[in-house]
């Protein structure tokens, strides 16, 4: 093994590429650029997906909704006792959740009544949520706080289904590891929930059925769907697919889109390879007619193609690092995300893995290395006489 | 066609590596029809330049190769969610016919091209480019390879459907399936760890009499055994092997050890394998070009030195297997 | 040490500007000699120069250096003789510009298994011999044209070669100049090495020490003249 052969080479090639500073810059900005933006949509979409993943890990495994001429409806609390008849049912728990459209900041928050299982990850910023029986109290998420100017020990105000003006002391603010889920929230009471929202009694919006079996969760929710087929059975299982699927397939959207500036900087690689300077040419000339062989030559543009690449490779991934997780992915984030206005606040928790890091790899260092290989050869293949034909 | 990024960078990696070797071969069969080491003309010259890039063109392919098998599994791997019924990589490659095939075609084209890069190696250790027809149709032996590696990859990725249910490892690898995945993962371990080390004890002292004599038989020997050694080694990392990384007594999944959950040991792993296989049937190969004046010299010492690397590559694949088995609580006494 | 049979070099071979550098050219050169190839420019000395030095193949006949035909030699042997046997040195110089003395000089071994630190041991040595070890950290472009030129001897003798050969090397330089660089050559004779000069400059081949010239023009061999 020669060792020292290739670290000689490397060694030339690094010189040679300072002494190139500005020719080689421009090529190393516009690809940490490329890096940077292909690398930004991969990360953002990855921690979506995780972030959703954490979220649905506390969720109930099978949820049932009741459907009318095709649309979500509210669901009888009385048919929960027929499912619990059904045997591997563990627990049937009716939920209440719904969105409200606060006109004076043109969001929507996510409303949710207390007292069943909020997920384990939730912390409470300050305060506590209300109580079960704890009316006209409402615990909030961040966004709504930020975006209202609320803190605890003041009140919001909504208006209920009647038209009437509805207020909430404010208990508590929340901040969870997951901020999608809790950023829009507000909690309150069921009595309060029933009351903003107009819903009769022995209504909810849907059942959350606990299994006591997970494999025999898709045989359960078979026989749900035959004992009553106006309803629709969800499987944890299945939102986790169909988040997964929505997450990839944006990232892959706009990976695609994205692809057109990637080739162009191919061209743009292959320009500049294959246009060496006479300069250049006379110097490979030198090294072949004082001892150097086309391979060796090679190698050096091999090196010189990894020393540019990687460079470039670190510098926008480290951008898109700090793009996405310290500054809440302002560039393009409408584009993956497109909810509420409350989101554009929230904080990702950072999450890069193996996997995004060869994908990224894969979509730039690959292309550009192979874009190289031919001009690198061309030079390669420089005469080494013409250093004395002059 | 599922619009994952792992997917994107897979399609184009292949679709990249598709057009090296096309352009590759076309050079090639230049080479094979006009080659004249005794000709002084402009054109011979030209050839003898492009052999040049062919092996740049080889050696590139290869590395991208190695990236895009493990980026294939990761991305197997990563797809288990949306696969109803898939619970890791297994589950994905198994979601249509295709999966498998493809990853098959994936290890072979890896050990293709590294085989043609060994020989290339040899080629250029003589002045009279003694193998040069030869490797250059080993080269357009590449090319339907990588085209069909990049047909099977697509069709395998429109084929994905994810409301199919899949089976997974679990059930591939369970003991009451059938196929030969399943029957892998039956094969009772007591007579699976025998032959695996005491394969492994034939492949070591043949290895090491290849180093120290150099007989004809021995390497024709050592590199059928470190072939054998290659696929009973995959067997038993499905057998037994695995059953300790994960220290559970029913999932054998080859796949998940390349995991961080694992700390990836799956990579030094199967890298020290598939050195040790490459490296030990390349020393049998490579005695085909013995007879040939200006290599048999030369031959000789590659032998021993890639027997050498062979030996350790294997000692080291084992060591990592022997780990989890020395060192961590699990027993599969009992099961 | 070097014998050429009947060597013709053609250019641009069966197209319109084809162009014939050498034609027929035999001839032999033995270990120590201080040759000179002679002629005005166009007769070939550079391309014969060039084809003995391994940086080109003959279209025919046979090249051979020590005892070895290299006139059909794959590149990298050629490369490997031609690192290993000859030392080059150019009419411009050709040094590299931006480069230092030290790594111009180190060049040639770059592509070999020499340790970094080996190879900076010997090229303090070969510098110091010429006396250039106090510029070595310069840019080769801050030198003057003595210090270019000795820097330029020092690249062609770092690979330790039996032959040097050096391409028109008093064609920039002044009388006082081309008189020192021909003092260092003789010294290398003395020391067992084979010189040969392509020029055609009366200060080179007419001086006492050179003992073999062979005069060319139009690309073929006119007179060979040896003495002593």
């Amino acid at each position: 093994m020669s060792i020292n052969r290739h670290f000689n080479i490397l060694d030339y090639t690094l010189q040679s590429l300072l002494r190139r500073k500005f020719k080689n810059i421009g090529i190393i900005i516009v690809f940490t650029f490329v890096i940077f933006i292909t690398g930004s949509v991969l990360l953002l979409s990855y921690s979506f997906k995780k972030e959703a993943m954490l979220m649905l890990k506390n969720s109930p495994e099978l949820i049932i909704q009741k459907t009318m001429a095709g649309r979500h409806e509210l669901i009888p609390v009385g048919i929960s006792s027929e499912i619990m008849k059904i045997p591997g049912v563990s627990k049937v728990e009716p939920r209440y959740w719904g969105y409200y459209y606060d006109s004076l900041i043109k969001a929507n928050y996510t409303i949710l009544a207390s007292g069943e299982s909020l997920s384990a990850n939730n912390r409470l910023l300050k305060g506590r949520l209300p109580g079960i029986n704890e009316n006209n109290t409402a615990a909030i998420g961040r966004g709504v706080s930020e975006a209202r100017f609320l803190n605890t020990d003041s009140s919001i105000s909504m208006q209920t289904a009647g038209g009437r003006p509805m207020d909430f002391w404010i208990t508590g603010i929340f901040e969870a590891d997951s901020e999608l889920l809790t950023s829009d929230l507000i909690v309150i009471s069921r009595a309060d929930f029933m009351k903003l929202f107009g819903i009769p009694e022995q209504m909810a919006t849907d059942l959350a059925v606990t299994v006591s079996n997970e494999t025999e969760t898709v045989v359960i929710a078979k026989k749900i769907l035959s004992q009553f087929p106006d309803t629709r059975p969800i499987l944890r299982s299945e939102i986790i697919r169909t988040y997964d699927a929505v997450f990839g397939w944006r990232s892959g959207l706009i990976l695609t889109l994205f692809s057109g500036a990637l080739i162009a900087f191919i061209i743009l690689a292959w320009d500049k390879a294959t246009g060496l300077s006479a300069e250049e040419k006379q110097e490979i000339g030198i090294l072949k007619a004082i001892g150097w062989e086309t391979s060796d030559v090679l190698e050096m543009k091999f090196w010189e193609g990894l020393v540019i690449s990687l460079t470039s490779f670190l510098i926008g991934i480290i951008l898109a690092y700090i793009h996405i997780f310290f500054f809440g992915a302002s560039i393009f984030a409408p584009a993956l995300k497109g909810w509420s206005v409350i989101y554009p606040n929230f904080k990702l928790a950072p999450y890069i893995d193996f996997y995004q890091i060869s994908i990224l790899m894969s979509l730039t260092i690959v292309p550009y290395i192979a874009s190289t290989i031919i001009p690198s050869w061309k030079a390669s293949i420089t005469e080494p006489d013409i250093v004395m034909r002059g | 066609m599922l619009l994952h990024p792992g997917v994107i960078a897979l399609v184009i990696g292949s679709g990249i590596v598709l057009l090296l070797i096309l352009f590759a071969s076309a050079t090639g069969i230049r080479i094979i029809n006009r080659w004249d080491i005794k000709s002084s003309s402009e054109e011979q010259l030209d050839l003898e330049r492009k052999t040049y890039l062919i092996s740049t063109l080889v050696q590139y392919t290869l590395l991208f190769e190695i990236i895009s098998l493990f980026l294939f599994i990761y991305t197997a791997d990563d797809m288990h969610n949306i696969l109803a019924g898939a619970m890791c990589a297994t589950g994905s490659f198994n979601a249509n016919p295709y999966g498998f095939p493809a990853l098959y075609v994936k290890v072979i084209s890896l050990f293709i091209s590294a085989a043609w890069i060994a020989v290339n190696y040899i080629d250029n250790k003589a002045q009279d480019y003694p193998l040069i027809r030869m490797k250059y149709k080993l080269l357009l032996f590449i090319l339907p390879l990588v085209l069909s590696e990049y047909i099977l990859e697509i069709m395998d990725f429109r084929g994905i459907d994810p409301n199919v249910i899949t089976s997974c490892c679990g059930v591939l690898f369970s003991e009451g399936g059938i196929g030969i995945a399943s029957s892998l993962a039956s094969i009772p371990v007591v007579p699976m760890v025998i032959i695996f080390y005491s394969l492994f004890a034939i492949v070591i002292v043949s290895g090491i009499s290849v180093i120290r004599s150099g007989s004809k038989f021995y390497t024709i020997f050592f590199a059928l055994v470190s072939g054998i050694f290659f696929i009973v080694s995959i067997a038993s990392v499905i057998s037994f092997i695995s059953l300790y990384f994960y220290q559970l007594p029913s999932h054998h999944c080859p796949f998940d050890m390349l995991q961080a959950e694992y700390y990836y040991t799956g990579y030094p792993l199967y890298f020290s394998l598939f050195m040790g296989s490459f490296f030990g049937m390349m020393t049998g190969i490579i005695e085909l070009f013995k007879h040939i004046p200006s290599l048999s010299s030369v031959i000789r010492l590659i032998q021993r030195k890639w027997a050498l690397i062979a030996v350790c590559s294997f000692a080291l694949f084992v060591a990592i297997t022997l780990i989890p088995i020395i060192f961590l609580p699990f027993s599969l006494r009992g099961y | 040490m070097i014998r050429t049979e009947n060597v013709t070099k053609y250019f641009n071979r069966n197209k319109p500007d084809e162009l014939v550098a050498v034609r027929d050219v035999s001839f032999e050169i033995n270990k120590g000699d201080f040759a000179v190839f002679k002629g005005p420019s166009g007769s070939g000395k550079t391309t014969l120069l060039s084809l003995i030095g391994c940086m080109s193949r003959p279209t025919s006949g046979r090249v051979i250096v020590g005892d070895r035909d290299v006139s059909r030699l794959p590149e990298r042997f050629m490369t490997e003789v031609r690192r290993n046997t000859f030392g080059f040195i150019f009419q411009q110089f050709n040094l590299i510009r931006g480069v230092t003395v030290c790594d111009n000089v180190m060049l040639p071994l770059f592509p070999t298994d020499i340790k970094p630190s080996e190879l900076r041991k010997r090229t303090e040595n070969t510098l110091d011999n010429l006396n250039m070890l106090r510029r070595k950290d310069f840019l080769v472009q801050k030198l003057s044209g003595g210090e270019q030129q000795r820097t330029a001897i020092a690249r062609a003798l770092i690979n330790n070669p039996d032959i040097i050969l050096a391409d028109e090397p008093t064609a920039h330089l002044d009388t006082h100049l081309s008189e020192e660089f021909l003092s260092m050559m003789k010294k290398l004779q003395e020391q067992e090495k084979t010189i040969i000069i392509a020029t055609h400059d009366p200060l080179v081949y007419e001086k006492e020490y050179v003992n073999l010239v062979i005069e060319m023009r139009d690309g073929m061999v006119r007179q060979i003249t040896r003495k002593g």
